[in-house]
């Protein structure tokens, strides 16, 4: 086996008496495409938000490379290369495309905020501007990097959260619902587009995702849950035949399409 | 924010912004060697300098950051304290803490000094605060600051504090903003400056608040005003960004709170009630939250209105024979009132809204051109925005032109 990266063990999240997570345990290796799969309320966000640091686990243990980052703040797991995109986009609204982009370099600056404001730091600044000039070409954005970030075409804010995402600089992606809302064209190009990034930015993609033509297509292993516990992992041809996944889930897949 | 359109765009808007600053300080400069320096217009203009300082501070957290705090009259209370303390003359204190003995501060330091202490002070208050008070969410943020501030009023009031504070007494005689003036040997004026230097003072204190706002630090603080939780993932460190934004706005309100004690000539903790920073509030929503170019033009219109152009109506007036019914003492605060409402409900976002002056002069190059893209109003609604971009987009930039055009 490669490099692990995400390592998740036994993670329970208790919201009161609601047990969102329940006892998952997963495995994310380097250059992996991975996806977490379930229905409507099964807990994916959830999991995805305690990776993230939005919420301290209940119980259980998450590791990113070999590191344990179990209750550690957001920002702290940001910077050490876990970066994320959101089901509902929550770009900075006021910003232009190129300011969302270039904001999201602030946490590698080497300044502190006297020498930021007297522009002593200027080759940074400087570099921080090329990086982001290089990323938005990267992602074909740079057509539109004065634009407003909210008055993109909505699959373009979708494509710009990730472009952001990446400019912390992460080596872990998560994608929650990346193709919501987007046409089937456009979700065939967000699962090339996904490939793409993976081999050029050398990224593990973790990804929650509805849309199972994209999951099926791009992802080299699917866990599945359920009401927060894990019924179902393995490569997508594993998944599509096991039972209780088409028990649970696929039964139901025509809600897949109006996510 | 501003990165847009080309490089040599930017350059000129900026250039001409500068000369318009640099133009009107020539003017005061000009106007204050020869109009009377009692003249209104000085008044305004020293007081208006003074708000501008700290409505662009309070800009700073409620309108960059996303941060309601209330609790500017209290750093600006610290601010003028300091400034006072720290500058009565030695021979001047046995009067001024006649109660105290003198007091215990038996030292003098120069204005500039004093005035730089006010703000670390004030920062240092800030920082201290912050730590409990930051953790608070929108309401009860403003609430908890707005609280701070009413208890830092009555414990400079404290007696025990007596030979610091002179108690509940006023704080005076420390240099004022007509020391500013030149005077030759027999104590008369030969240049005038006591309107420039503060003009000159916020100036500089502006210019660096936004140097500030345009470095990688505005941008995140932006960040955070837009969306704390994006910005977060972002790996911006909420804690210590919204600390480092309340401790350089407290700072830059106990500068202007050491102005303000310059202006007034005298220091009363009971001055500095909840009522100043409502004002100043007023002065930020009017001239537009997130636009220092707004806070500043409201600032001066503000104390225009308020101590000059509406003061007539505080008086008896005769046209001819006839005298003009309600006019008496107070009208003009009901004038007043009804000027600020016509205000905000015509100008939703302000006079300013998130424009600045270089924003506006860009707008005008370009308005033949091509329609600016509506980075201004409404853009906000983010949803509405996200599902019907375009059109929702264009009517955006449509009302911006007809707004800007309408000024």
């Amino acid at each position: 086996m490669s490099e692990n990266v995400l390592k998740i063990e036994h993670l329970t999240m208790r919201f009161g008496g609601v047990v969102a997570v329940n006892d998952l345990s997963m495995d994310i290796n380097k250059g992996e495409i991975v996806a977490l799969i379930g229905p409507n309320g099964a807990g994916k966000t959830t999991a995805f938000n305690m990776v993230t640091g939005v919420y301290t686990p209940t119980e259980g243990k998450i590791a990113l490379e070999g590191r344990d980052i179990t209750g550690k703040r957001p920002d702290e797991i940001t910077k050490l290369g876990v970066a994320r995109t959101f089901q509902n986009i929550r770009l900075f609204s006021s910003m232009t495309v190129f300011d969302n982009v270039l904001t999201a370099r602030h946490l590698r600056r080497t300044s502190n905020f006297l020498t930021a404001t007297f522009r002593l730091n200027l080759a940074e600044e400087k570099k921080m501007r090329a990086e982001t000039e290089a990323l938005l070409k990267e992602v074909d954005l740079w057509e539109l990097r004065n634009e407003q970030a909210t008055s993109l075409p909505y699959g373009k804010q979708r494509l710009l959260e990730i472009a952001r995402a990446l400019a912390t600089g992460p080596r872990l992606l998560l994608l929650d619902e990346p193709a919501a809302g987007m046409n089937p064209q456009e979700t065939e190009e967000l699962g090339e587009f996904i490939r793409q990034i993976k081999d050029k930015f050398n990224l593990t993609v973790f990804l929650i995702e509805h849309h199972m033509n994209l999951v099926m297509g791009i992802s080299d292993r699917i866990y599945v849950i359920d009401f927060g516990k894990q019924i179902a992992e393995g490569t997508p041809a594993e998944v599509q035949n096991d039972p209780a996944v088409i028990a649970a889930y696929l039964g139901v897949e025509e809600e897949g399409s109006d996510a | 924010m501003n990165n847009a359109l080309s490089k040599k765009k930017m350059d000129s808007a900026t250039i001409i912004t500068a000369a318009i600053v640099l133009c009107f300080y020539v003017a005061v400069f000009i106007a204050e060697q020869f109009i009377a320096p009692t003249s209104m217009l000085f008044t305004v203009l020293k007081k208006g300098a003074t708000y501008a300082l700290v409505a662009v501070s309070m800009n700073l957290l409620n309108g960059f950051t996303g941060i309601f705090s209330l609790g500017q009259a209290g750093f600006m209370l610290i601010g003028a304290y300091v400034y006072g303390i720290f500058t009565i003359p030695v021979a001047s204190r046995l009067d001024v803490y006649q109660y105290y003995n003198g007091g215990l501060v038996q030292f003098v330091l120069p204005w500039f000094v004093a005035m730089l202490l006010a703000g670390l002070v004030a920062a240092f208050f800030a920082f201290l605060i912050g730590m409990p008070v930051l953790r608070l969410k929108s309401d009860y943020l403003a609430i908890a600051s707005l609280g701070f501030a009413e208890i830092i009023r009555a414990v400079m009031q404290w007696d025990k504090l007596g030979p610091i504070t002179n108690g509940s007494n006023m704080l005076r005689l420390f240099p004022a903003f007509n020391d500013f003036n030149i005077k030759n040997a027999d104590g008369q004026v030969t240049v005038y400056l006591s309107t420039l230097v503060p003009l000159l003072i916020a100036g500089l204190c502006i210019f660096v608040i936004i140097l500030l706002i345009n470095s990688t630090f505005g941008r995140a603080l932006k960040a955070i005003r837009d969306d704390e939780i994006a910005a977060e993932a972002m790996g911006i460190r909420l804690a210590s960004h919204k600390r480092l934004a309340f401790c350089i706005s407290s700072f830059f309100a106990g500068v202007g709170g050491a102005m303000l004690a310059m202006y007034q000539t005298t220091v009363q903790a009971k001055g500095f009630t909840t009522a100043m920073t409502y004002e100043i509030l007023l002065i930020v929503v009017i001239g537009g939250i997130g636009s220092v170019t707004g806070s500043c033009i409201s600032s001066f219109l503000f104390v225009a209105a308020s101590e000059w152009w509406l003061r007539f109506l505080d008086q008896k007036q005769m046209i001819g024979d006839f005298e003009v019914p309600l006019l008496r003492n107070g009208f003009r605060l009901v004038v007043f009132s009804i000027i600020i409402m016509v205000v905000v409900l015509f100008f939703r976002k302000g006079i300013m809204g998130t424009r600045e002056l270089p924003d506006l002069i860009r707008g005008i190059g370009r308005k033949n051109k091509r329609p600016t893209n509506g980075r201004t109003e409404g853009v906000r609604s983010e949803g509405l925005a996200a599902r019907n971009p375009r059109p929702t987009n264009s009517e955006d930039a449509g009302r911006n032109n007809k707004g800007a055009a309408a000024k």
